[in-house]
């Protein structure tokens, strides 16, 4: 029973990582309508500036955190500004080039920056375990999950409360008719890639101590992402939230108790999981089904 | 391009020539460029399958390289059990081709982004499936094979006459392509792309299209997995990456959408950007190659096949005066 809690405890941090990442490829499809494949090494890019900005252990890591969440933005308003506005990304083909292009660029650009070796990152929180009734739990999962949840929380606050959320969700709807109203539709869009590039900033600061860091630190996170924003729906945050945990927990549990399985196939868990799913909801679990219009 | 080689004699003379080349290139150059070139050739045959997914039925498909390990998997197998050769390239073409159909017969209802995902997932399960069987696959070391010698009365190196072979499946794979995407199913998988009501009122069956062009798909993948391991000799996990998926629809995309001429330029592109930037610095060709992709993709939206239609309106703008110009004089 302990290891059972256990298990489940840390696939729920696990999965509030590959959360946050899905809620940053879902707030980009739904401001650009792309799946954006360099959300990942985005975030790579802001753990090394979190790195940097520890000076080597003088500042607190929950600060160089902060500093990374807002490079993160930065990093993102401008690659859409600077980047992504300048092709037809309604085009599924053209934006997956596109993302697949700014991947490298900046993998490449973290490679040249900081070299492709493999480097310590040190954790947001002690590194201690609490007693939880037969289950033994490290700080550091419940930590981990605990800020994304937070993180959730503030953002449908944004959304659902302020007039940027309003503004944003409108421009998502549709950016046509939020023009003629006299929204600044540009500037709207770089908020919405800086929002998202913020939650993979976070993905980053809280991954990188698990599997240290390095330029291809979050290739593996992105397909989890990508798997709980698919089977989320890709429209929908919460949606996203709760497959990116149904994601870690499942994929915990598999690799421990389903013998054959094993630490190096778990990953195929969840995503027959999910392929189950699809065929019975090709919407996803929260998602809007197209209609068509004849 | 299509507009450049309106005439149907063009197309076959531009052909001809390539075959040619084709022919004489291999006893010039060194092994290095026979290699590279049996590079491109593997690569071009699996964007073309490809294509008629991702470029021909409008679908993202993000497997492609599992389907290119499956194939040279299949080839290592056939290699093993001693079987002629053609049963061994028929084998790969066959094993790729029934993963394909069982993986496409349940995807194919799904649209969009489900069937992405499930694309998705065939090279991040296959990976680690192909480290797990061991005794078959070699583990993550892979399996090498030593095969297919040059026969001594054609007096060739191995590389020429594997080249030579590499070239003649590639062709004969792109006069079957260009064949299946000028016919009736390539009409009807556009027709599916661009509205699936109104190609359902015609009587075509988007679930049906889907699936065959997922299976026509897996095919050409297997037999480039076949060209590969003729090529390379050896084959590891790491072939079927998710990020050789990647870069092939990158490719994809900058050598021409629903083109089967693309497909070829795409190939070139894909081998080549990594050798040049490669050259330029060893370290850097992430770096290098995404800025390539995106600088390219921004000057030629359309891909590389539509060049010389730009080229062409563009002289046609310098010939002819401006409208305007006309109205003063």
């Amino acid at each position: 029973m302990g290891q059972f809690i256990q298990l489940v405890i840390d696939g729920f941090a696990n999965g509030s990582i590959y959360a946050s990442l899905a809620l940053a490829l879902v707030l980009v499809r739904r401001s650009t309508g792309m799946i954006n494949f360099a959300q990942g090494a985005m975030g790579v890019f802001t753990t090394y500036v979190a790195l940097l900005a520890s000076n080597g252990g003088a500042i607190p890591s929950p600060v160089a955190a902060l500093a990374a969440l807002v490079c993160g933005f930065v990093v993102g308003a401008f690659l859409q500004w600077g980047v992504v506005r300048r092709f037809n990304v309604r085009n599924a083909q053209t934006a997956t080039v596109v993302s697949i292009a700014l991947f490298m660029l900046v993998t490449g650009i973290c490679g040249m920056a900081w070299g492709y070796v493999v480097r310590d990152y040190p954790s947001l929180f002690p590194n201690a375990v609490l007693p939880i009734g037969p289950a033994v739990v490290s700080v550091q999962s419940l930590g981990t999950a605990a800020v994304v949840i937070v993180v959730v929380v503030l953002l449908q606050l944004l959304f659902y409360r302020t007039k940027l959320g309003l503004s944003l969700r409108a421009v998502a709807d549709n950016p046509e008719s939020s023009q003629l109203v006299g929204m600044n539709v540009a500037r709207l869009l770089m908020v919405g890639w800086g929002l998202a590039a913020v939650l993979g900033a976070l993905a980053g600061v809280l991954v990188a101590p698990k599997v240290y860091l390095f330029p291809q630190m979050m290739d593996q996170v992105l397909v989890y992402a990508l798997a709980a924003a698919i089977l989320g729906g890709l429209d929908s945050p919460i949606g996203a939230v709760i497959a990116g945990w149904i994601i870690g927990i499942v994929e915990a549990l598999a690799g421990v108790y389903v013998g054959i399985i094993g630490s190096d196939l778990k990953i195929a868990v969840p995503l027959i999981a999910i392929f189950v799913v699809l065929l019975v909801r090709p919407q996803g679990l929260l998602g809007r089904k197209e209609v068509a219009r004849v | 391009m299509d507009r450049f080689l309106a005439s149907g004699r063009t197309r076959w003379i531009a052909f001809a020539v390539l075959v040619v080349a084709i022919g004489i290139v291999p006893i010039y150059a060194i092994p290095y460029v026979n290699y590279q070139l049996a590079l491109i050739a593997v690569a071009a045959v699996s964007i073309l399958g490809l294509n008629f997914v991702s470029g021909y039925i409008g679908q993202l498909s993000l497997g492609q390289s599992a389907f290119v390990g499956i194939g040279a998997y299949a080839a290592v197998f056939g290699v093993q059990q001693g079987w002629p050769d053609i049963l061994i390239f028929l084998f790969s073409c066959a094993a790729s081709g029934t993963i394909g159909l069982l993986v496409a017969l349940p995807t194919a209802r799904l649209r969009g982004h489900g069937f992405a995902l499930v694309s998705l997932a065939l090279p991040i399960v296959a990976i680690p499936l192909a480290n797990r069987f061991q005794a078959f696959t070699g583990g993550a070391t892979g399996r090498s094979v030593d095969w297919l010698h040059a026969p001594a009365w054609s007096r060739l190196a191995d590389d020429q006459w594997r080249l030579y072979i590499i070239a003649l499946i590639a062709i004969a794979f792109f006069l079957l392509g260009r064949n299946f995407v000028r016919g009736k199913f390539g009409r009807a998988l556009q027709l599916v792309r661009d509205d699936e009501l109104v190609a359902s009122a015609n009587g075509v069956d988007g679930y049906r299209a889907r699936v065959l062009a997922f299976t026509m798909s897996s095919i050409f993948a297997g037999a480039a997995g076949f060209m590969y391991l003729l090529a390379v000799q050896y084959v590891t996990p790491n072939t079927m990456a998710f990020l050789s998926s990647l870069y092939l629809i990158g490719a994809l995309v900058i050598g021409g959408r629903a083109s089967v001429v693309g497909s070829l330029f795409g190939g070139v592109f894909y081998v080549a950007v990594p050798v040049v930037a490669g050259q330029i610095d060893a370290s850097q060709t992430t770096l290098i190659y995404g800025a390539i992709l995106i600088v390219v993709l921004f000057l030629v939206p359309d891909g590389i096949v539509s060049i010389p239609a730009r080229v062409s309106v563009l002289v046609r703008r310098l010939r002819r005066p401006s409208p305007r110009k006309r109205g003063i004089t």
